[in-house]
Parts: C-alpha cells; structure tokens; sequence
C-alpha cells in the first residue's frame, strides 16, 4: 500500500471506469431488454423447460425405437444410389451456375469498383439482396409451379441460392481489397472492366476460389431439402418414405444423407486448404 | 502554353468536412521538372490526385493539355489519363501478376476489352516494354512476379509502367518514400533522367527536402492548403523552409 502510494505522494488517488455514464447504461439496459424479452416470449408460448428437457431423453427413446435398425438395403438399391448422384449433379449444376452468375453481380454491388454507383450498383445489390431474401425451398416451390417438379425446378433454386450465398461473399471480398492497384489502373486511363480484370480479379482470385468451392459444399447440403420439395434426388426419396411412415427408410435415407454432406465437407475442406496453400 | 495549369483550386471530401486545399495556384511548363514539399497533412497528395481526377475538386480550374479536366466525361477522362503517368509511394503493383503484365497494363488505355481480357497486347507494346525495362535495369526480372521483387525494383516497375503510357506529364506522389535514402536518390536520378530524355515535365511530391533541391529545378510549398512558397530552387532560402515547416498553433 504504502509503495502505491508513493507512486504520486502529492496527487490523490485517481479512479478510472471502463463504461462511464451514458454508455454504461446503454450496455446494461441492451443485455436488460434482451432478458427481458427472453422471459416474455417463454411466458408468452408457454414453454415448459423442464417438460423440454425431459422430452430430450424420450426423443432418443423414439428414434431408437421408430427409426432402428435403419433399413440399410433401400439405400444400397441402385435406384436409391442413382438419386444420390441426381442430388450431386444437382448441386454442381447449381452451384457453377450460380457462381457464374454471382461474379458479375458481385462487381456491380462493390461499392469501391462498381461501373455506375448509381445504375449498377442499386441493380447488383438488388440482384443478390433478392436471391438471398427467398429461401431455397421457396425458390422450389416457385420453380416447381412453373416447371413441374424435377431436376431443372431444382437445379434452378439451387442456382438463385447460389447467387444470393456466393454474390454476398464475393462483394465482401471485393470491397476488402486493396486501392493502390484500381488507383494506378484509373490513373492509366482504364475503363471499368480493364480495372476489375488486372486491379481486382488478381487480389480475389484465391478468395473467390474458397468461396466457390465452399458454395458448392453448402449447395448439396441444400440441395437434399430442395429435393424434399419436388426438385428429386436423395431429398425426393426422403419425402416419398416419410409419407409413407416407412421409417426404417426414412433412418437409413438420413444416415446416408449425413454421410454424403460429411464427405462434401471434407471435400470441401481439403481443395480449401490447397488453394490457400497455393496462393 | 503550360502543360498544366491550377488555378484557385479548393477541395473538401464531405460536405462538413475541413477544407483540404484551400484556392491554389500554380503551372507546370513543359520543361519543369517541379517538386512540391510540406508538412504531413499540408494537402500535397490531395492536390496531385485532383490533376488526373483521382480525386474530385470542389471548385477551382484546373487546365491540363489544353483540356478543362472538371467538365470532361468518363469517357473523355480515360483519354487525358492515359497521357498522365502517375507512379505511386506504394507502387500500387498488382503483386499477383509478373513484371511483364504490370508494365503491359500500363497500356490499358489503349487497348480493347476483348485483348485485355487475355492479355494479348499488341507486338509492338510488348517490344516497348522490354526497351523500357531494359532501361530501368530490370530485363532480368520479366517473368518473376511482382511481389519476389525489393523496393527499389518495384519502383522501377512502376517507372516502366508510367512510361508505356507515352505520357506528356508525370506524376509522381512521394515516389521514394518507401524506399531507404540510397535507393531513393537512385530511383530519383533515373526518373529526372527519364523524363530529361523523354522531354516531359513532372510534379513531384516530397517530403525529404534535400532531395527536392537536388533534383528539381522549381519547388512549390504547401502548408496546410495553402501555397506558402513558389520558385526557383535557387531562391529558396532556409527561412522559407522554416515558414512552410513552421509548427501549426493549435
């Protein structure tokens, strides 16, 4: 005590708050309201927390009970196999398509690099604002009321969903890069496609290639629920069993489900990190 | 008739903010070779960057080739551009691409969409960019990458690159400040030289005022959007140093 004091003998002790007055209560009041809100809502829908955690233990007592042993000799069967492949076609299909499609809208929706701030810009933004505002298995239902159900109704959801996923990171890498090389390209005398070639594309080429390759693993994951609504594949068979009540299926179409998106992931994951090795 | 002549020009980049430059005045004639110096702050990049429109002037005129820059379209600015080299402090490279296609780019104002897009430039672009790095002393770099290169050679890129542009004026914002005062004065002496053989004027800007004397035959003084000194190196005294430097009163 006395050597803390002897710091500064003649000042008194000066105090330091990491929140002072008006922020403090901010902070606490936000965490307050949330709390608050939190409680309602469990008030309001008359949530029992105590029946939920009981019904975890009874959850696991009726997939044993309905869904084991998982029928393994319907997904072995070679039209069940031939959906497997339907389901990846599907997500490749969509997912370059939608990558293609998502570079230019990602160019116009950079704020930094757009062609026209104020054609091309509302119009990229508007462009992957609206792929994203849909949900996947909304653009299947669209897609299945005008082209019936089917791979195409699928491959186009899967190839909106795409956009809307792909177009978002892309611009967000566009809008990260570095000025220096758009400013010497601008000052060189190029126009706005010359700049997104050699001042953009070399600095997002890697990124660009991560998130393409990242899109797709996110696709085929998307791609088993765009089946379930009329767009075919695993994610057809999935729906036919289930209204069937033919559960052992249902198990055995679930188990190979999460078989396949673990492999997309460590696919995914693998070519990842070779392209960051390769940068 | 000045290749580049400013008058009264004023820029703020928001509506509220402080005004960076405040009503400057100056011309480059076609044999200058024109350093600008000043404290950090004093408005030197802001104004070097508003002669190619990098930046957006607020008011003034600026006359650059016979063109009034402020009232040209897009399409007119990519042509009084592509007559304005401008080699950076940070050499602004694309590290990803080699020597070679930096320099080509260079020529971007020149070239189509669809030969940009794969990178075919005509032959005689090609031929002219090995004269020029041939000339900055960097023919046995063509194919590295621009990121395996030092500083000083990456300037040297940048040097080349300006000059496929066949430019009427350089510009030049703080070319050596990267650099460590060997290589500073090296890459200096081989812009003046350059640009001496090519017959084109330069603004320079710079902060090491040594260099500025050595090198430039006129030097404009900023300090904080205005103009404080404007002449010859010859009559430029240490009490005008002390003037344009003078610490601000806050």
């Amino acid at each position: 005590m006395s050597e803390q004091t002897s710091l500064s003998p003649q000042k008194p002790l000066r105090t330091w708050s990491r929140y002072s007055f008006p922020e403090s209560l901010w902070s606490f009041g936000t965490l307050l309201a949330v709390l608050v809100f939190l409680t309602y809502s469990l008030y309001f829908l008359n949530i029992d927390v105590l029946m939920m955690l009981g019904a975890l233990g009874k959850l696991v007592g009726v997939v044993a009970d309905r869904f084991y042993p998982p029928d393994l000799a319907y997904i072995t069967d070679p039209g069940y196999l031939a959906s497997i492949l339907d389901t990846l076609q599907m997500s490749f299909l969509g997912g370059i398509a939608g990558v293609f499609l998502a570079i230019p809208l990602a160019w116009f929706s950079a704020w930094n690099v757009t062609p026209n701030r104020r054609l091309f810009f509302p119009l990229g933004r508007f462009g992957v604002i609206s792929c994203r505002a849909i949900h996947e298995t909304i653009w299947t239902i669209l897609f299945v009321s005008v082209l019936g159900f089917g791979m195409l109704a699928g491959v186009s959801a899967l190839t909106m969903f795409c956009i809307g996923f792909a177009g978002k990171l892309f611009s967000d890498e566009i809008e990260a890069i570095d000025m220096g090389p758009v400013d010497a390209m601008r000052a060189a005398g190029a126009n706005p496609f010359q700049v997104f070639l050699y001042a953009v594309v070399p600095q997002v080429r890697v990124a660009f290639t991560g998130i393409a390759i990242y899109t797709w693993d996110v696709a085929f994951r998307a791609a088993t629920v765009v089946g379930f609504f009329g767009g075919g594949g695993m994610g057809w068979y999935l729906k036919r069993n289930v209204q069937q009540l033919e559960n052992l299926r249902v198990g055995a179409i679930i188990l190979s489900i999460i078989a396949m998106v673990l492999i997309a992931e460590f696919i995914s994951g693998w070519l990842r990190s070779a392209v960051n090795r390769a940068k | 008739m000045s290749v580049l002549s400013v008058r009264n020009l004023r820029v703020r980049y928001s509506a509220k903010g402080p005004e960076i430059l405040k009503g400057i005045d100056f011309d480059v004639e076609s044999d200058d070779f024109l350093a600008m110096i000043g404290p950090s702050g004093a408005g030197k990049s802001t104004l070097i960057r508003c002669v190619n429109r990098l930046v957006e002037p607020t008011d003034g005129q600026i006359t650059l080739l016979g063109q009034d820059v402020r009232t040209l379209s897009a399409r007119e600015l990519r042509g009084l551009r592509r007559n304005v080299g401008m080699i950076f402090q940070e050499f602004n490279l694309i590290n990803r691409m080699s020597v070679m296609d930096n320099v080509l780019s260079g020529r971007l104002g020149y070239t189509g969409n669809i030969r940009s897009l794969f990178r075919h430039f005509p032959k005689e672009d090609v031929h002219r960019a090995l004269d020029y790095l041939d000339r900055v002393g960097l023919s046995d770099h063509v194919n590295k990458r621009a990121d395996e290169l030092s500083g000083g050679q990456r300037q040297r890129v940048g040097i080349a690159r300006a000059l496929m542009q066949q430019p009427k004026l350089l510009l030049l914002d703080e070319p050596t400040s990267a650099l460590d005062p060997k290589i500073s004065r090296e890459v200096m002496a081989l812009i003046m030289s350059i640009a001496k053989e090519l017959g084109v004027p330069a603004l320079c800007n710079i902060h090491d005022v040594q260099l500025a004397k050595e090198f430039c035959n006129r030097i404009i003084g900023l300090q904080d959007g205005y103009k404080k000194f404007d002449g010859d190196t010859k009559t430029l005294r240490d009490s005008d140093l002390e003037d344009i430097y003078a610490m601000e009163v806050l």
